[in-house]
């Protein structure tokens, strides 16, 4: 009895002390390196993929790149964001890669960036503006570099930005991120930077929303830090909220996918309750999907254990922001609640709608963003979406025992099965300046050329994460190409 | 301290420092196996689909992520079932309603092939 006792009783009570102590145990994110000095090394025999492909590294030095586009002669485009998270702000600029190497500038933009996406659509580009400092835009580039915007002003001056673009069936479909972390302004966009720029600046919903009452007790940042603030959801900082209190709704708004005729004319609502909605791509069926950059542990409302997701968009769906992660409720849930704090409560006293089954859940943290699908047999698995994980930016947006993303992974989005595409080489997962190595480094988009053979993935750079915050190298971007043999 | 006890004695100090590693090691991937993974069959394949739904997010291909690697925990697969009905630390319970006694079991012996490819 005592030896069954102690060889079933001690391994579980052993487990269950050792799995307890997540909370002292230190954050081990991919970016929580010591300062790097040196030059960014490029080797290709740093990364690994599945039998039968090949990685090189085409270009390099760019400085915070975060798309590439190919133009109807399947010719290299690379956009620079002009814009990183640490409030570093750089020129935009879209360049061409010619076949010999040679970069000629298309176009540059303004102080406004990111530019967080682009694409190529009857000989125009269309470029997704951030708008950290003038509200976002929409862009259409022509190949002469004549920038002229669709739309502007868009509600994106907050944490997260204008996103996409896709075009189809003659619309331009963008996303709007949200402009807080789970829909109340507090202590944490201070330290982003906004909050002192956009004191009044606040979500807002895209249909009429009723709030439960909930409001949030913080330092008062904007004042004198001894006193306290006071700020309910969809509000501006330090400004309560009431049970019952209705937020009208109007576009642009929050977290939501938008779009607008290719020829101009009012923007259109196609879906909304997404946090960022970061990647956008259509499936070789014509259906739209996006990226979901998920909840972050900090801030007022704080939410734990949140995976990025993969929708499929229906439109006319809320996706459930703020009150639900991948389509399950965040009330009252342990699988959500930070550890030491309390169970989160709702910021909504009803819901549009039942928010629908994502395609798939990725990593916690794993910042999935751009990608596409392939449609192409030579290249292999059709059909299947190639997503690019820029990996955790721990410790600010919660604590991880190890890096999480820093790779590109496929997903089936049939059943929702992850596979690992491309990874660094080394005994554990992460950039290669944690791993120092010459491999990936911060993969933000993924997307195959005109004839659907070849994956080019976008690397935007080293960045290290400090006490400070985000700390983004310039010049350190690099575009790989990966095909099959 | 007789025998029995010092096999108890080391059995338990293999075990911290197998569950001390656990956080940091048992990458299996394509790329890193060099090999595609087939589920073997139905059980294994739900399995699979099951662990994508639940446990991915915080347990990407078995390493490590927001929680611990559990490719690399040596702990058995009753253990492993145990935690994920009950939770354990900051690890969240999966009732019934979420997870079937027979989805659970196909979790289980998803991951028991997966870190063994």
């Amino acid at each position: 009895m005592r030896r069954l006792f102690l060889s079933l009783a001690l391994p579980a009570a052993l487990f269950s002390v050792l799995t307890g102590c997540y909370r002292m145990r230190p954050s081990n994110g991919g970016g929580e390196t010591k300062s790097i000095s040196q030059e960014r090394r490029v080797n290709p025999a740093d990364v690994l993929l599945p039998p039968g492909y090949t990685i090189e590294a085409v270009a390099r030095d760019f400085t915070f790149p975060s798309a590439v586009v190919f133009d109807a002669q399947n010719r290299l485009h690379v956009l620079e964001s002009g814009y990183s998270y640490g409030e570093v702000w750089t020129e935009p600029k879209l360049i061409r890669i010619d076949n010999n190497g040679t970069r000629t500038v298309v176009a540059t933009g303004t102080r406004n960036g990111p530019w967080s996406g682009v694409t190529y659509h009857d000989g125009n580009f269309y470029v997704a503006e951030g708008g950290t400092l003038e509200g976002g835009k929409i862009l259409r580039i022509a190949p002469n570099g004549t920038i002229t915007p669709m739309v502007d002003k868009l509600p994106t001056m907050g944490d997260h930005h204008t996103n996409g673009p896709v075009v189809r069936d003659g619309y331009v479909y963008f996303g709007l991120g949200t402009a807080t972390n789970s829909g109340v302004v507090g202590t944490d966009n201070y330290e982003y930077g906004w909050l002192k720029r956009e004191p009044r600046f606040h979500d807002i919903p895209c249909q009429d929303v009723v709030l439960s009452g909930l409001n949030f007790d913080t330092p008062n940042v904007l004042q004198d830090s001894s006193t306290r603030a006071s700020t309910g959801a969809f509000s501006p900082y330090n400004t309560t909220s009431y049970p019952g209190q209705i937020i009208k709704g109007s576009l642009p708004c929050s977290g939501a996918i938008m779009r607008i005729a290719v020829t101009g004319g009012k923007l259109e609502l196609v879906a909304w309750g997404i946090r960022n909605p970061f990647g956008m791509a259509f499936s070789n069926d014509g259906r739209l999907y996006v990226t979901e950059n998920n909840y972050d542990v900090r801030g007022s409302r704080p939410v734990w254990g949140s995976g990025d997701v993969l929708w499929e968009i229906k439109e006319g769906m809320w996706y459930g922001w703020p009150d639900f992660s991948a389509g399950r409720p965040i009330r009252d849930e342990e699988e959500f609640k930070p550890p030491g704090k309390d169970p989160l409560k709702p910021l909504l006293r009803q819901y549009p709608n039942e928010p629908p089954k994502p395609a798939a859940i990725l990593g916690v943290h794993s910042s999935s963003n751009g990608f596409d699908f392939s449609r192409s047999a030579a290249f292999g698995f059709e059909g299947e979406a190639f997503v690019a994980q820029f990996g955790d930016m721990a410790p600010k947006v919660g604590k991880v025992m190890a890096p999480v993303g820093y790779k590109i992974v496929r997903v089936d989005v049939q059943n929702g099965i992850i596979k690992d595409f491309v990874v660094n080489k080394g005994k554990r997962n992460g950039p290669a300046s944690w791993l120092n190595s010459g491999g990936l480094e911060r993969p933000v988009a993924a997307r195959f050329d005109a004839s659907g053979n070849t994956l080019y993935v976008v690397d935007f750079g080293v960045m290290r994460m400090s006490e400070k915050g985000p700390e983004p190298k310039p010049n350190s971007g690099v575009i790989w190409k990966i095909t099959r043999k | 301290m007789n025998i029995y006890m010092r096999i108890v004695t080391l059995g338990v100090v293999l075990l911290i420092w197998g569950l001390v590693v656990a956080g940091c090691a048992g990458r299996r991937s394509e790329p890193i196996r060099k090999e595609y993974f087939k589920p073997a069959n139905a059980s294994i394949a739900n399995g699979e689909k099951m662990y994508m739904a639940y446990c991915q997010k915080c347990h990407p291909g078995g390493e490590a992520g927001l929680g611990p690697s559990i490719n690399a925990n040596p702990a058995p697969q009753f253990i492993k079932r145990f935690q994920m009905r009950h939770g354990l630390g900051v690890m969240p319970g999966f009732k019934r309603d979420e997870i079937s006694k027979e989805d659970l079991r196909d979790i289980s012996r998803y991951s028991k092939a997966w870190k063994h490819y």
